[in-house]
């Protein structure tokens, strides 16, 4: 190609190549190598080693050569370019024959968009960040929320216990409840009401590090106290000074850290692994489990001496299936919560649906309802949540709880609680064939709760 | 379909599912073992290979798999560019993400409008972020809807690489 058209392409980032009907490159622009990744220095280069993205396309390229189609286009495809940044281009094939040819051939043309494509990927990008945002504020607003909902008289007491509890900043707290009764959303209001705006909330889950990083998660560490420490590191307790430090799970905390965690609720001192240096911090202690504590101590799991430290000012939150009609304001309020987030115009729970809300068990608690609301919300397809759009994946629910009541009697010589549970957790096992899904839906557990006391017995 | 000029069998890949669900991070990965925190919207069409030795459970052969990855953005309305970017697909990875439960609306529509355009390909679905927390029950969704559609799951982290290999490679040999 002459110098004077290779110049004129050049100039309108244009680049083309041209294909036999074997699909072999017979000639192309200087510029095409920019979008082959060296693939142009092959002798007989192919059409889909030189763009990939027309695998598949074949049938279309085919009839381009031998019927009467007369293009065909890609647009926004992608190259990286040599300082790593993205090119966008269009590829259009056409098919192609002059005199000088003796048969159809394809001829490839790229046309570089980059500038105008760049523009539509940032506004996306925002679009999308924007939505992203908005997300995760409302998975945060939603986590934390600042209202504590229900009438009921046990939520009025937990209400109460807040109200008193928030106006000593310096006790530490332990909070009891079943799994997704809500302890972290207990742990967030006592800290809104007895802290500053700013003071921070820390929160930690001491079940879900292992055991071997929790130290240096809790106290921090300095450089070179253990391979890979390559700089020293704040713990959560300095990250939490001034504000709140929330302890959820603490019944899984390490023997031997236990020790230490005690040493520094008596003095409020610590040290940094790897460190001498004493740091003092100012924070409160909420810690929260789901465990019977005095059994953990009597099992030797727990520290007596921690348990008494932590068990100053208690409360036990009360599950979901005591509540009552609770349960319809927390439902009301997460679909309305969703419905807006989804962008869902969903109006409220038909009379059925209600009734069978009322009449689960709610083994995951209030976590359970929100993902079961969610997920009616997802998938309604009317303006109202009606009892077949409610999803209840743990099958036992209230009637048997009461059928449990009513033939369930304690032996007049009592019994064992922590062997009984044993054997349910291992004949809900054997009646599921090992599978831990379907025994923990036999005995109304979550998989994660299943899991847990699985652990707790060493089954 | 063509056997490139090294002998391999191509075959066009594409991930489905909405925003910001990891998609091109799982590419990234499992192509370049690179992982970013930092979010980079896809617009258009991302394409990467990578090939794969795998055996034919069936035939216990052995065949070198060519796979080519059409990472796409949001996949909003089936006009005529968007048919254009799935046709010939044999098979498409439908990625969810298990913090953000929003992320299994509208997987039907899109896995719909796939399979009309590719009747024949595989499904293999993704609940991504593992290394995030998230609840048991996004899990139990996405295993519901993996049953719904009879296709295999796996639950991928492309921060730390958890699955991400195990996904391909499945997918690789369901494909011979």
């Amino acid at each position: 190609m002459s110098a004077f058209f290779e110049k004129i392409l050049r100039e309108s980032k244009i680049a083309f190549g041209f294909f036999d009907q074997d699909y072999i490159l017979k000639d192309n622009s200087n510029l095409l190598a920019q979008y082959t990744g060296g693939r142009l220095q092959k002798k007989s280069a192919v059409l889909w080693d030189i763009f990939p993205e027309l695998v598949g396309s074949e049938d279309k390229i085919h009839d381009l050569l031998f019927k009467s189609i007369k293009k065909f286009e890609f647009e926004k495809l992608t190259r990286l370019t040599d300082e790593n940044k993205l090119r966008y281009f269009t590829l259009s094939l056409f098919p192609y024959r002059d005199d000088s040819l003796s048969s159809q051939h394809l001829l490839c043309i790229v046309t570089d968009t980059t500038a105008a494509t760049s523009l539509e990927q940032q506004v996306q990008q925002q679009k999308n960040e924007i939505r992203l945002l908005h997300a995760n504020i409302a998975t945060l607003q939603n986590r934390y929320g600042e209202e504590i909902y229900g009438k009921s008289e046990k939520i009025q007491a937990v209400k109460d216990f807040i109200d008193k509890i928030a106006k000593i900043r310096n006790t530490t707290i332990l909070l009891y409840g079943e799994s997704g009764t809500g302890k972290n959303l207990v742990a967030y209001a006592i800290h809104k009401k007895s802290m500053q705006e700013e003071s921070p909330f820390v929160e930690i889950n001491c079940a879900s590090i292992p055991d071997t990083l929790i130290e240096s998660e809790i106290f921090g560490y300095e450089k070179g106290a253990f391979t890979n420490a390559f700089s020293s590191k704040k713990g959560l307790l300095e990250e939490a000074n001034g504000g709140t430090l929330f302890l959820d799970e603490i019944g899984e905390l390490p023997l031997p850290l236990q020790a230490k965690f005690l040493s520094f609720l008596e003095t409020k001192r610590f040290r940094r692994l790897g460190s001498t240096q004493e740091h003092t911090v100012q924070v409160r202690i909420i810690a929260a489990t789901n465990r019977d504590l005095k059994k953990a101590v009597e099992a030797k799991e727990f520290r007596q001496d921690l348990f008494y430290r932590l068990n100053v000012v208690s409360n036990e939150l009360p599950p979901l299936r005591e509540l009552g009609e609770d349960v319809i304001i927390l439902a009301n309020y997460y679909l309305n919560y969703f419905s807006f987030d989804f962008g869902k115009k969903i109006i409220g729970l038909s009379r059925d649906a209600e009734a069978k809300l009322l009449n689960y068990a709610w083994p995951g608690n209030v976590r359970e309802l929100r993902n079961v609301i969610e997920r009616a919300v997802i998938f309604a397809e009317n303006n109202m949540i009606t009892q077949d759009d409610l999803l209840l994946y743990n099958a036992i629910d209230a009637k048997k709880v009461r059928v449990i009541n009513d033939t369930f009697s304690l032996p007049t010589g009592g019994l064992s609680l922590y062997e009984l549970e044993k054997k349910l957790l291992l004949q809900a096992l054997e009646r599921s064939d090992g599978n831990q899904t379907k025994a923990a839906k036999l005995l109304g557990l979550s998989l994660d709760t299943f899991r847990y006391r699985l652990k707790k017995y060493n089954l | 379909m063509p056997q490139s000029k090294a002998g391999k069998i191509n075959k066009k890949v594409c991930l489905l599912g909405t925003f910001a669900v990891g998609k091109s991070s799982l590419v990234r990965q499992f192509v370049y073992s690179q992982f970013s925190d930092d979010y980079l919207s896809t617009l258009g069409v991302q394409l990467a290979t990578k090939s794969l030795d795998t055996i034919n459970p069936e035939t216990q052969k052995a065949y070198q798999v060519n796979l080519i990855l059409w990472d796409l953005a949001q996949v909003e309305k089936f006009d005529a560019v968007t048919k254009t970017y799935l046709h010939g697909s044999q098979a498409a990875i439908m990625v969810f993400d298990l913090t953000r439960r929003a992320s299994l609306i509208d997987y039907e529509e899109t896995i719909s409008g796939f399979r009309e355009i590719n009747p024949e390909s595989k499904i293999v679905l993704a609940g991504n972020k593992t290394d995030l927390a998230h609840t048991e029950e996004s899990r139990l969704e996405i295993e519901r809807i993996a049953a719904d559609l009879s296709c295999p799951v796996f639950f991928t982290s492309a921060k730390t690489g958890e699955n991400v290999d195990a996904l391909f490679h499945t997918l690789a040999q369901k494909l011979l």
